[in-house]
């Protein structure tokens, strides 16, 4: 085959150019706009009408006072008089930027120390041929068969013993547990998919294996590590259990659990402020993400163009 | 406790070691300790089960300066009671020289973090524990006989139900704290309208009352008989019993199976019938929010609706009054939420910790936190059941009543009534098995079958080998 | 040497290095497992083993120590005589199986429909991440508020929106949470409006990687956007359409936030799952054991169902 060229570098970045740039900024010719109407435009017009309606709800509902929130007998889907007094309040009278500080912080060193984890194993698991790698690789995978709410008991002895209790690395430390299993699998599938080729060029060039992986393999899998990241990233954003049982203070809680505790009170919900604060702990992070995904294809693109 | 657990306890609190072998020395007048520790500390304690309540009191714990605890209780429904926990924490910490956080759990959660601390081994000085948790951790918990007689000492008798809840076989596993009321709220005007009045006082009254007000006004008579936390079984229990049912005996012998309980079960379906509606998915929440937007007429609750209306909303405060339960056959039943304060026996303060436990129940104190709390609290102990706050609020008087009688006399049950708190008595209140046999005769399964299934629950838990 | 570095293996001036053991595959296969190894070794094994031998005791919370040893009895008593445990057993399977096919479908229209161009593309794939994104306990909360006995807005539209007959009029249309039929679909709901987005970026990646040399060989052989679709897309989306739906199956099997917070159970225990009634009888129930039983019932179940998925989806290699 053509394309069983030996690259000219390492760097493989003329790998890539192989790989066709993906349908994007392309509209075949002869595909009538009533077509692409149909097939495209309607279905993701009513995805985005379906996916994002309880976003609108949640807006809607944080920007209405007390009185216009119970008050069904008029049009509950637009608001009449509308305060940002929830939003005041969640910052004023909560913790609500600390949490989501704390959160933040989680979130990235635990994606962080998962993906330096999974990465290392990814490679192994998915490149090196040795004994007990097929069992090590269903090891990892199995313990997501083990259910959080099983756990936890068992960690709350871990954390006492390690004395980390209200201390965010008792977090930090104890997520990668469900970040570390999936993304392994994810980095696996994608190291699986780089062509051995490219390494054994480079081997036969005198590099050393870790040369390889670092400067071959890895940045090839970029694109993996990314949506690796970003799963481990909102998984651990989303955590509310183990947040729940090893954070004390008020002031180091988590979105998840500060919102939860200091805006329920039993009989009552704020619903007020749980949308806005629901609202502040999701956009900003889908904002983030819009950018990464883009990078992500169009990395591929680039790498493409570029090659 | 056993020799192995007091060494335990002993190891970590070295102080309550000195403690005891001085109160053993003085009481029993030996010259020298020739006793096990198992001995010692019954004998500290104030003795056997009958002794317990009537005991000798040793000296009150005084706070250590410099110490720091950490006190945990739920999220109160009303906030401006918590807002007075914290300030008394405070006057606490400024006159002592110690330090007292004070840490609000959601009622929800707080059930998973105690047990998580319990199986930890460590955390909070202080639980605020909820119905029979003393019963479940009893050996989480200090011995606080002593503590408890003091009060009795200076409040009076203590509510038989905080009683039975604090007292794990003759030992004071908690301090009673509080009474949390449950009561029918409802809507005069509506009731005015429908012709009903005053509130109906038996169970029967309430099946033609709900005929009325469905007529005239469309705003039923509306309750949970599901899994709400606070709402379901104080309604629920308190039906069964009104017409001679009961989950088990006194002995603990499943007797859900009865023509007693057929009959509840038959008044459920009437008043159904009748136009009274049962939500099987109302949450705690529920009730209250169909209340304040003007969509049911009445509902039993603590006072955090009326409260509501009365200090914030203040749309339906003058149309809303409070009654106590119906009567059923068998008399007048209710249930509460209590609460009671243990000491936990990891703390590191334990001396702190009960003071600043006895210096809440100070009476003066505990009168301001009832004020404060706006009348959604009753002291569990007979000086502190009637604050002002009944006085000069007129319509908070049932919710006093479903406490303590007008005379002073305490009343209420327990979940698992009559047999006393237990492990089982806890795990069938969480498993909420009398409402959903409710639930279940109420959405159309044979009222047999659905006795037949919550007798089935009750034997796996009660009768298990 | 001299040869072989004049012949021009490669790069010229690059001398043949000493093999270091880093170049042996087996060791270094093991070094670099071992951070992982190392994290979940120490914060999962111990938790783990705790939680097994408890479910073969009969332990109590507060419990001083572990309470005597029962062997298997504690699964015996859950599945022969706990009503409840059976159906939460089913509701369960109901659940999973269903939520996973319309996550499938979804996903998959969704990966495609992003696969192509249209305006705001960037807009539209952010928004269409959100409902991943949001912490999992506030979005079913709101969405317990748009099902609401009392104010539920999706009644709203149905009725005084969209007049629909079923609602005959009255604003309280579907009792969603209400009755037991509803209140699980109303939990899958949530569950696939969850759960799509990421089996759409998934599948978006995996869309992304087929060379699109495929696609146009096949469009000069004639072949139509259907059969392109399942000739080329399908299997080659395999591997990514492997990881995902596995891992979503045990997830959400053993989802406890959702139902929780949703039903707490209600009505009734007809939307009681696994996790959730684990919790019940471990917790607030204080049965620890009966609670790890019931919880490690997952383990097995969850194997057969990755058996058969495995199964129908894996290619042989």
């Amino acid at each position: 085959m053509a394309e069983a060229q030996v690259p000219e570098q390492i760097g493989g970045a003329a790998w890539l150019r192989r790989r066709q740039k993906a349908p994007r900024g392309r509209i075949e010719i002869g595909d009538p706009f009533l077509a692409r109407l149909l097939r495209i435009y309607i279905p993701v017009l009513v995805f985005v009408v379906v996916t994002l309606f309880p976003f609108y709800w949640m807006f809607i509902t944080s920007i209405k006072s007390d009185t216009e929130l119970l008050d069904f007998h008029q049009l509950p889907i637009f608001v009449r008089e509308p305060t940002l007094k929830n939003y005041e309040h969640l910052f004023t009278q909560t913790f609500f930027p600390h949490w989501a500080l704390n959160t933040a912080v989680v979130a990235v060193v635990s994606t962080a120390i998962s993906l330096f984890c999974s990465i290392l194993a990814g490679y192994s698991l998915g490149r090196l041929r040795f004994r007990g790698a097929n069992w090590i690789g269903w090891a990892i995978f199995v313990t997501y068969l083990v259910p959080p709410t099983l756990l936890f008991l068992g960690m709350a002895k871990l954390i006492q013993v390690f004395v980390l209790y209200n201390n965010l690395w008792s977090l930090i430390l104890t997520y990668p547990t469900f970040l570390i299993p999936f993304c392994t699998w994810l980095l696996i599938g994608y190291f699986k998919g780089i062509p051995r080729e490219l390494e054994e060029s480079a081997l036969v060039d005198g590099a050393t294996r870790i040369q390889a992986m670092l400067r071959i393999v890895i940045p090839l899998a970029l694109p993996g590590i990314l949506s690796a990241g970003m799963f481990a990233f909102t998984l651990s954003w989303n955590e509310y259990l183990y947040s729940l049982i090893f954070m004390n203070d008020p002031i180091s809680k988590t979105i998840p659990v500060g919102v939860t505790q200091d805006l329920i009170r039993g009989d009552e919900f704020f619903w007020g402020e749980l949308m806005a604060a629901a609202l502040l702990g999701s956009i900003p992070v889908a904002m983030l993400y819009s950018f990464f995904v883009d990078y992500f294809v169009a990395g591929m693109t680039a790498g493409a163009v570029k090659g | 406790m056993t020799n192995d657990e007091l060494v335990e306890v002993f190891e970590r609190d070295p102080e309550l070691l000195d403690w005891t072998r001085r109160t053993f020395l003085k009481r029993t007048g030996a010259l020298v300790v020739t006793a096990s520790l198992a001995e010692m500390w019954a004998v500290a304690c104030g003795g056997s089960s009958t002794s317990g309540s009537t005991g000798t009191t040793g000296k009150p714990p005084v706070p250590r300066k410099g110490a720091r605890i950490v006190y945990t209780q739920w999220n109160s429904f009303v906030p401006a009671g918590d807002t007075e926990v914290r300030r008394q924490a405070k006057e606490f910490s400024d006159q002592f020289g110690v330090e007292v956080v004070v840490q609000t759990i959601t009622q929800d959660d707080l059930i998973a973090k105690t047990a998580a601390y319990v199986q930890a081994g460590d955390g909070p000085d202080v639980i605020s524990m909820q119905y029979s948790w003393p019963h479940l951790y009893t050996s989480a918990c200090l011995d606080v006989t002593n503590e408890v007689n003091l009060l009795k000492q200076k409040l009076g008798a203590i509510h038989p139900v905080n009683d039975a809840y604090c007292k794990v076989s003759g030992v004071y596993r908690a301090v009673p704290y509080t009474i949390v009321m449950n009561a029918w709220s409802y809507r005069t005007d509506y009731f005015d309208k429908a012709g009903v009045s005053p509130f109906p006082k038996t169970f029967e009254d309430m099946i033609i009352a709900s005929g009325k007000l469905a007529k005239a006004t469309g705003k039923p008579i509306a309750q949970t008989v599901g899994h709400a936390y606070g709402d379901s079984l104080t309604m629920w229990l308190p039906v069964l019993w009104a017409h001679g049912g009961k989950e088990t005996d006194a002995s603990g012998k499943v007797s859900i199976n009865s023509p007693e309980t057929m009959k509840a079960i038959d008044w459920a379906l009437r008043a159904k019938a009748a136009g009274e509606v049962f939500h099987p998915e109302w949450l705690d929440p529920d009730n209250n929010q169909a209340y304040h937007s003007d969509n049911i007429s009445a509902t039993l609750n603590g006072p955090s609706i009326y409260i509501k209306e009365r200090d914030t909303n203040k749309k339906f405060d003058k149309v809303t009054d409070n009654a106590v339960m119906p009567a059923g056959p068998k008399g007048v039943f209710t249930m509460n939420l209590i609460f009671n304060q243990a000491v936990m026996k990891w703390s590191k303060e334990p001396e702190t910790a009960k003071a600043f436990v006895m210096y809440q129940m100070d009476k003066d104190n505990y009168l301001k936190w009832m004020a404060a709390a706006g009348g959604y609290d009753i002291g569990p102990f007979a000086a502190i059941n009637n604050a002002p706050i009944f006085q000069s609020d007129p319509k908070l008087k049932a919710f006093h009543d479903v406490a303590y009688d007008p005379t002073g006399k305490p009343v209420g049950y327990w979940p698992g009534w009559p047999a006393p708190p237990s492990k089982k008595s806890s795990q069938t209140q969480a498993e909420y098995i009398t409402a959903d046999m409710f639930a279940k005769a109420l959405a159309g399964t044979s009222p047999q079958q659905a006795v037949k299934e919550a007798e089935d629950r009750l034997r796996n838990i009660w009768e298990k080998p | 040497m001299s040869i072989l570095t004049r012949a021009g293996v490669g790069r010229v001036g690059v001398r043949r290095k000493r093999p270091s053991p880093f170049d042996n595959e087996a060791f270094l296969g093991y070094l670099l497992l071992v951070p992982t190894v190392l994290m979940l070794t120490i914060f999962l094994a111990f938790p783990f083993i705790y939680g097994v031998v408890l479910s073969t005791t009969s332990t109590e919370v507060g419990d001083n120590a572990l309470g005597q040893f029962v062997a298997f009895a504690n699964y015996v008593f859950e599945a022969a005589r706990d009503g409840v445990f059976r159906t939460a057993f089913q509701n369960t399977f109901t659940y999973t199986f269903y939520t996973t096919i319309v996550k499938f479908v979804l996903g998959l229209s969704m990966a495609l429909l992003l696969n192509q161009v249209f305006p705001l593309q960037r807009f539209v794939r952010a928004a269409l991440l959100l409902p991943w994104i949001i912490p999992s306990v506030l979005s079913t909360l709101a969405w317990r508020w748009m099902f609401d006995p009392t104010f539920s807005v999706i009644n709203w539209v149905m009725n005084s929106g969209l007049h629909l007959p079923i609602c005959h009029g009255s604003t309280t249309c579907v009792n969603w949470l209400g009755t037991p039929n509803t209140a699980m679909v109303a939990m899958m709901i949530v569950n696939i409006w969850r759960g799509t987005p990421f089996y759409g970026i998934a599948f978006l990646a995996g869309l992304q990687t087929i060379p699109i040399d495929l696609y146009e060989a096949a469009k000069v052989d004639g072949a139509t956007r259907w059969s392109q679709f399942r000739y080329i897309t399908l299997p080659m989306l395999r591997p990514v359409l492997l990881v995902v739906i596995l891992l979503s199956t045990i997830l959400t099997f053993a989802d406890f936030q959702l139902p929780w917070v949703l039903t707490r159970g209600a009505p009734y225990n007809s939307t009681q799952l696994l996790a959730t009634w684990a919790y019940t009888i471990a917790i607030p129930g204080n049965q620890l054991s009966i609670g790890a039983a019931v919880s490690l019932f997952l383990f097995p179940v969850l194997t057969v169902v990755i058996g058969v998925v495995l199964l129908l989806l894996r290619r042989p290699e």
